[in-house]
C-alpha cells in the first residue's frame, strides 16, 4: 500500500513538473501539425533555448490557462483561430509584446490591441468547386452573402456549427451586418445544405470532388495538403478535381483567419518568449510554415507555396478586425443554434 | 357402453433406446367420470404413461383414442396443447410470476368475466379462494397443490391426470385433499387417472385400479 | 466495545476518504441545480433543449426495441432449440461487447458512406456508375439505433439466457397442457417469467446509450450528452453544463433504480420443488437456417463487420509507422492507467468487503451500495463534477501548500476511472469472499490470529482468481472510456480510445486501425472468460 502511495506522489510531481533547465520557453499550442516540431528544433539550434510543448485543443488550453492563472508555467500560447486569442486577451492573461522586429513584420490589423497577440500565419475560408462542373468565370463574383439564395438549394457542403472556423465566419458577418441580417442569411444557408453537416473541412472538399455537393466552404490550406500527396492517393485525386474561389472579391474580400500567438502575463521567460515569436516570423520559419502547412505567410518577404498560390495570391482580404471573431463568438453559436445549423 | 368410454389405449409400448421397454403392450379403457388408479414402484414408468397420454412423450407403438379421436398413430401426433387433457404433477409447477387466480385462469378460454368466474368457482371448491391474490411462493405445499388441481380442472377437461399429487403432503392433509378432490371430480364428472406408489391414495380414491409392473398393466381389485 | 485501535481508525479514515472522493464530484453536479440558471437557459429552452431531449428519447426507444429483438430472440432460440451453428453462436453472441459503440460507429461510416468500402464493393461487383449508392446513409438517428443495439444487445442476451435456462421444463409443459402452442409458450409464459432479468439487461443498455459521446457525435445525432458538451465547450458555460448534467443524472438514476429493483426480483424464484432442464427442440430444414440467420445477424453487425473493416483499414495503411510513436505511447498510457485504476479499485474493494465481513451496520452497507452505483454515471457528467471539485480544491487548498495543482493532472482521470469501474471490482471481490466460508474466519480468530493476518494469510491467497478477474474487468472497461478521458486527460497523454477518436474525427480512418484493434483485442479477454462460463452453464454439460 505504501509503495502505491509513493508512486502517486512521484506521478503527481512528474505530471506538472517545471523542468529547471538553463534557458527554456514553455509553449501551449493548439496547432497540431507534425511539421512544427522541426521549427522548434531549429529555434533551439539557433538560440540554445529549449522548447517545451504542450499541445491540446484550443478551448482546453484556454480553460487550463484560466484556472492556472498566475501560477501557469506557460510562456507562449499559440492557437489557430483569432477568436481564441481574443478570449485569452479578454481574460486579461496576455502581456504586451514589446518588439520592434515583430511590429515591423506584422501589420497592425494582425496585431491585437495593445500588441497583446500577433498573427503567425494566415488562412482564408474559401469556396471550393468542381472544375468539371463550373468555370472560374461562372463564379468569380460569388460572395458569402449570396450563398443563401435559392439557386444553391441542396448544393452546399459545410461542416458542423461546432467548428470554430465556421463560428468565426458567422461572427464576422454579425460584426459587419448585425444579428438580424446574419440570422436571415444563415437560415437561407441551412436550407441550401446538400446534407446534414458531417465530417471535417476535408470531407466537404471531397464531397464536391465526388459531386455530392456543388460548393464547399473550407479552409484554403486543405487543398495544398491534399495536392501535396502527403495524405494519400485518394485525397490527391480528389484535390485535382477542385479549384478555389476566393469569395466576395468585388465586395469585402475573403474571410481571413489567423494562426497566432501571445505571451502570457505569468510568463517567467519573457525574453525567450519574445525571441521565439521573432523566430516564428523570420523568413526561414515562415517559409517552413508555408511549405508544410500551406498557410499564407505573415512575413511579406516570403511567398506562399506554389501548390496553393496557383489559385491566386493577390486576392482581396477582408479587412475586418479579427478580434471580432472572439467578441461575437457566443452570439454566433446561439444564432447557429436558432437557425438549426447542426 | 362403448359410447361412454372416453379413453381407450391399445397396445401401447414405450422405451428409450438400448433399454428395456418401460411400457409394453399396455391396454386400458376409461369411462366418462371414471377414476382409475395405477400403482407401482417409483420410477417404473407410471409418469411416462401419463406423459404419453398428455402428449409430452411419443410412444413407440400403439394408439390412444380420446373422446373418439385418435391422438396418435405411428407418426401422427396431436400436440399436448390441443388434447384437452389436464395434468397435475408432484412439483405443482405453478407459474411463479402470476397470482393464484391468474394461474387458475390460465387455461380457461372465453370472455374475461367467464375466466374470472370459473376460476373463482374452482378455487372455492378446493378451499383455496382466500389466497387467490397471493403469489405462489407464499403458499404452503398443501395450498400450492390445491391451486394446481384447481388450475388443471378449471378449463373443464374431460380427463385429468394426477401424477403423485399427494406424495409430498403430510398425512392429515393427504386424507383431506383426497376426499375433496374425489368429490370435485365426481361433481364435475371428470374422468381421472391417478398414479401413485401409495396404496391408500389408490384405494380410497378410485373406482378401479391397476398395477404397472415390468412394463405391463394388470388390473387389480380394490 | 472499547476504543478503536490505531490501525482500525486508520483504515476507517482511508475508506472514508475514498468514499468522499467518490461521491463529492457527483454531489457537486447535483448541487448546481440550486445555483442560478443563467441566460443561456433561455436560448437552450427555446431552441435546442427539446431537440436534445427528443433525440435522446427516440434513441432510447429505438435501441430498446432492437436490443430486445436481438437479445431476447437469440437467447430464446439458443436455449430452446437446436439448429445449425447453435453451439458456437451460443457463446459468440456476446462478442460485440468487445466493440465499444464509437468504434462501431466509425466502421459503419467507413463502410456505408457514399464512398465507403461497402458501396465501393457493390459498385465493383455490379459495375454500376460511380455515384451509385446502395446502402442508406447511416449518419443519423437510425444508424445510431443500429449501432447501439448491435453492440449492447449482449447485456440483454446474457440475462435473458440465464433466465430461460433456469425455467423448469415442468412449467413449460404445464403451460402446454393448459392450451399454449409454441408461440404462446414464449409470449405468455417464458417471456413474462424472464421479464425482470430482461428489464435489468435493458436498463444497462439504456444507461450506456445515454452515456455515449463518440458515436452520437460522429453521426451528428444531437442527444442530451452532446448538448452538455456543446454548452460547455461551445458556449464556455460550465455552470449550465453542470445543470444539464444533473438533469441527465436524474434521468439515469431512474433507469438505475429500475435495474436494481428488477435485478433483485431476478426472474422469479421457481415455486416448486424440483428443477428439470428443458429438452431442446431440434429444428430442421429451412427453420434451422432461419434460426441460424437470426442469430448470425446481430453477431455479424456488432462484431464481425467492424473487425473486417478495421482489418481493411490496417491493410490500407501504407504509412511508415504502423506502430507509430503515437500508438505506442497511447498504448502504454492506457495499460498503465488501467492497471493503476485496477489496483486501486481492487484494493479498496478488498478493504470494504473485508470490513463488511466482520462488521455489519447500516452505514457500511449504504456506503458499499452507493459505491457500487458508479458505473451508471455518464463519463461526461463525471468529468464535469471532477473538474469543478478539483478546481475548488486547488483554489482553496492545494495551491497554497503544494507545487502542483490537481486540475489537469492525472488524478482527475484516475478518479473518473475508479468511480466508473469500482462496481466491477467489487462484484468480483465480493463473490470471491462469499466463497470463503465464514467459519474459517471464526476458527482463525479463536486461534488468536489477528484480523490483518487473516487478511494476508488466508483471504488473499484464496482470492487470487477474483483479484485477477477484477483487474481484467476494470482494465477492459476503462480502455473503452471516451468522454471523460477526452476532457480530463493531462496534456500529451492520449489513451487508445482518444487516439482512435482523434483519427476518426479527422477522417483518418486508416490510422485508427491499430488503436481500434487494440481496444477490441483487450476487450476480448474478459469476453473469453465469460464465454467459458456460458459454455459451462449449458444445462446437462456438467
Amino acid at each position: 500500500m505504501l509503495k502505491i502511495k509513493k508512486i502517486f506522489i512521484s506521478l503527481a510531481v512528474l505530471s506538472s513538473l517545471n523542468y529547471a533547465f538553463a534557458e527554456e520557453v514553455n509553449i501551449y499550442t493548439s496547432r497540431h501539425y507534425d511539421s512544427d516540431t522541426k521549427l522548434y528544433q531549429d529555434f533551439t539550434d539557433q538560440t540554445g533555448i529549449k522548447v517545451n510543448i504542450i499541445s491540446a485543443k484550443g478551448k482546453a488550453l484556454i480553460e487550463r490557462l484560466k484556472s492556472e492563472g498566475k501560477n501557469s508555467p506557460a510562456d507562449v500560447f499559440i492557437t489557430v483561430d483569432a477568436g481564441n486569442l481574443w478570449k485569452v486577451q479578454n481574460y486579461g492573461l496576455f502581456r504586451s509584446i514589446d518588439s520592434d522586429k515583430v511590429n515591423l513584420i506584422v501589420p497592425k490589423k494582425y496585431r491585437g490591441e495593445n500588441n497583446e497577440w500577433i498573427a503567425l500565419a494566415k488562412r482564408a475560408r474559401v469556396i471550393f468547386f468542381n472544375k468539371d462542373k463550373y468555370t472560374f468565370e461562372d463564379l468569380k463574383y460569388l460572395s458569402y452573402e449570396a450563398l443563401d439564395s435559392e439557386q444553391w438549394k441542396g448544393k452546399l457542403a459545410i461542416r458542423s456549427s461546432n467548428n470554430l472556423y465556421n463560428q468565426s465566419l458567422v461572427a464576422s458577418l454579425i460584426a459587419r451586418y448585425g444579428e438580424a441580417y446574419t440570422e436571415n442569411w444563415a437560415r437561407g444557408l441551412v436550407k441550401n445544405f446538400a446534407r446534414k453537416p458531417q465530417g471535417n473541412d476535408r470531407a466537404q472538399i471531397i464531397a464536391v470532388a465526388n459531386n455530392e455537393a456543388d460548393l464547399a466552404i473550407a479552409n484554403s490550406y486543405y487543398l495544398g495538403l491534399m495536392l501535396s500527396g502527403k495524405k494519400g492517393e485518394k485525397q490527391l485525386s480528389a484535390g485535382k478535381k477542385v479549384k478555389i474561389l476566393f469569395p466576395s472579391q468585388n465586395k469585402n474580400g475573403a474571410h481571413i483567419n489567423i494562426s497566432g500567438a501571445g505571451i502570457l502575463k505569468s510568463s517567467k521567460n519573457y525574453n525567450n518568449a519574445v525571441k521565439f515569436l521573432e523566430f516564428m516570423l523570420s523568413e526561414g520559419a515562415q517559409k517552413h510554415l508555408v511549405e508544410n502547412t500551406y498557410e499564407y505567410p505573415v512575413n511579406l518577404k516570403v511567398k506562399p507555396s506554389v501548390l496553393i498560390s496557383q489559385f491566386g495570391i493577390s486576392f482581396k482580404e477582408d479587412d475586418i478586425e479579427v478580434s471580432n471573431f472572439g467578441k461575437y463568438n457566443s452570439d454566433a453559436l446561439k444564432l447557429m443554434d436558432r437557425v438549426g445549423w447542426q | 357402453m362403448k359410447e361412454q368410454e372416453i379413453l381407450i389405449i391399445r397396445n401401447l409400448s414405450f422405451g428409450y433406446e438400448k433399454r428395456r421397454e418401460i411400457l409394453s403392450d399396455v391396454n386400458l379403457s376409461l369411462k366418462e367420470g371414471e377414476i382409475l388408479g395405477i400403482l407401482g414402484a417409483s420410477g417404473i414408468g407410471k409418469s411416462s404413461l401419463l406423459r404419453i397420454i398428455s402428449g409430452l412423450e411419443v410412444p413407440k407403438e400403439g394408439e390412444i383414442l380420446f373422446e373418439g379421436r385418435l391422438l396418435n398413430k405411428n407418426n401422427l401426433i396431436i400436440p399436448p396443447n390441443k388434447r384437452g387433457v389436464g395434468l397435475v404433477v408432484q412439483e405443482k409447477a405453478l407459474f411463479p410470476h402470476l397470482t393464484v387466480l391468474e394461474n387458475v385462469k390460465f387455461g380457461i378460454k372465453g370472455s374475461k368475466s367467464k375466466k374470472h368466474d370459473q376460476a373463482t368457482y374452482f378455487l372455492r371448491l378446493l378451499k383455496a379462494e382466500k389466497f387467490k391474490n397471493s403469489m405462489p411462493n407464499k403458499l404452503s405445499g398443501g395450498e400450492q397443490q390445491r391451486v394446481a388441481i384447481a388450475r388443471a380442472l378449471a378449463p373443464q377437461p374431460k380427463l385429468i391426470l394426477l401424477d403423485e399429487p399427494f406424495s409430498s403432503l403430510d398425512m392429515n392433509l393427504r386424507v383431506e385433499l383426497r376426499l375433496e378432490t374425489k368429490e370435485l371430480l365426481k361433481r364435475t364428472n371428470t374422468a381421472c387417472i391417478i398414479v401413485s406408489h401409495d396404496l391408500d391414495d389408490v384405494s380410497s380414491f378410485c373406482d378401479k385400479a391397476a398395477r404397472l409392473e415390468n412394463g405391463q398393466l394388470k388390473e387389480i381389485s380394490t | 466495545m472499547g476504543m478503536l485501535s490505531f490501525s482500525q481508525l486508520f483504515w476507517r479514515l482511508v475508506t472514508s476518504a475514498f468514499f468522499l472522493f467518490f461521491i463529492v464530484p457527483v454531489i457537486f453536479v447535483l448541487t448546481s441545480l440550486f445555483a442560478d440558471f443563467n441566460d443561456n437557459w433561455n436560448h437552450l429552452i427555446n431552441f435546442v433543449l427539446t431537440g436534445y431531449v427528443l433525440n435522446s428519447f427516440y434513441l432510447i426507444v429505438g435501441v430498446s426495441f432492437l436490443s430486445l429483438i436481438f437479445g431476447v430472440g437469440t437467447a430464446w432460440l439458443v436455449t430452446r432449440y437446436d439448429f445449425i451453428g447453435k453451439d458456437w453462436q451460443e457463446w459468440a453472441l456476446i462478442l460485440p461487447l468487445a466493440v465499444p459503440p464509437y468504434i462501431l460507429a466509425y466502421t459503419f461510416t467507413s463502410l456505408f458512406d457514399t464512398y465507403g468500402s461497402a458501396n465501393e464493393i457493390i459498385r465493383f461487383i455490379f459495375s454500376t456508375s460511380d455515384d451509385y449508392t446502395f446502402f442508406p446513409n447511416v449518419r443519423n438517428l437510425y444508424g445510431a439505433i443500429l449501432v447501439f443495439s448491435s453492440t449492447l444487445y449482449p447485456y440483454v442476451y446474457l440475462t435473458a439466457r440465464v433466465s430461460f435456462i433456469n425455467q423448469s421444463r415442468t412449467l413449460i409443459e404445464s403451460g402446454k397442457l393448459l392450451g399454449l402452442d409454441d408461440k404462446s409458450v414464449f409470449f405468455r409464459l417464458a417471456l413474462p417469467m424472464a421479464r425482470p432479468a430482461i428489464v435489468a439487461g435493458l436498463a444497462l443498455v439504456v444507461m450506456e446509450t445515454l452515456s455515449d459521446f463518440g458515436a452520437v457525435e460522429h453521426f451528428s445525432v444531437q442527444t442530451f450528452t452532446i448538448g452538455i458538451y456543446r454548452t460547455w465547450f461551445g458556449m464556455y458555460d460550465l455552470n449550465t453544463a453542470m445543470q444539464l448534467s444533473s438533469l441527465l443524472l436524474i434521468f439515469v438514476a431512474i433507469f438505475l433504480i429500475i435495474e436494481r429493483l428488477e435485478r433483485n426480483k431476478s426472474s422469479y424464484s421457481y415455486a416448486g420443488s424440483t428443477f428439470k432442464p428443458i429438452k431442446r427442440i431440434k429444428l430442421v430444414g429451412w427453420k434451422s437456417y432461419l434460426a441460424f440467420i437470426f442469430c448470425f445477424t446481430p453477431l455479424f453487425l456488432g462484431f464481425l463487420l467492424p473487425i473486417i473493416e478495421i482489418l481493411n483499414w490496417a491493410i490500407n495503411y501504407t504509412s511508415e509507422n504502423f506502430f507509430s510513436n503515437n500508438f505506442l505511447s497511447s498504448f502504454f498510457n492506457t495499460v498503465f492507467l488501467g492497471l493503476l485504476a485496477g489496483i486501486i479499485c481492487t484494493t479498496f474493494a478488498f478493504l470494504f468487503n473485508f470490513i463488511k465481513r466482520f462488521e455489519k451496520g447500516f452505514f457500511l452497507k449504504s456506503i458499499s451500495f452507493i459505491l457500487s452505483l458508479g458505473y451508471a454515471i455518464p463519463g461526461l457528467v463525471l468529468a464535469v463534477g471532477i473538474i469543478q471539485f478539483f478546481s475548488i480544491l486547488d483554489n482553496n487548498f492545494i495551491r497554497s501548500y503544494f507545487e502542483f495543482i490537481l486540475t489537469g493532472s492525472i488524478f482527475g482521470l484516475l478518479l473518473a476511472y475508479v468511480i466508473k469501474a469500482y462496481a466491477l471490482a467489487n462484484n468480483s471481490i465480493e463473490s470471491g469472499f462469499r466463497r470463503i466460508d465464514r467459519t474459517v474466519d471464526d476458527v482463525s480468530l479463536s486461534l488468536g490470529t489477528s484480523k490483518l493476518k487473516i487478511f494476508f494469510k488466508i483471504h488473499f491467497p484464496l482470492m487470487k482468481t477474483s483479484i485477477l478477474t477484477s483487474l481484467i474487468l476494470v482494465i477492459s472497461e476503462i480502455i473503452k472510456e471516451l468522454p471523460a478521458t477526452l476532457i480530463l486527460r493531462p496534456f500529451n497523454f492520449d489513451t487508445l480510445a482518444v487516439t482512435t477518436y482523434i483519427y476518426a474525427a479527422e477522417e483518418r480512418m486508416f490510422e485508427a486501425a491499430t488503436p481500434a484493434m487494440m481496444i477490441v483485442l483487450i476487450g476480448l479477454i474478459p469476453i473469453f472468460f465469460l464465454s467459458r462460463i456460458i459454455r459451462e452453464s449449458r444445462p446437462g454439460s456438467r
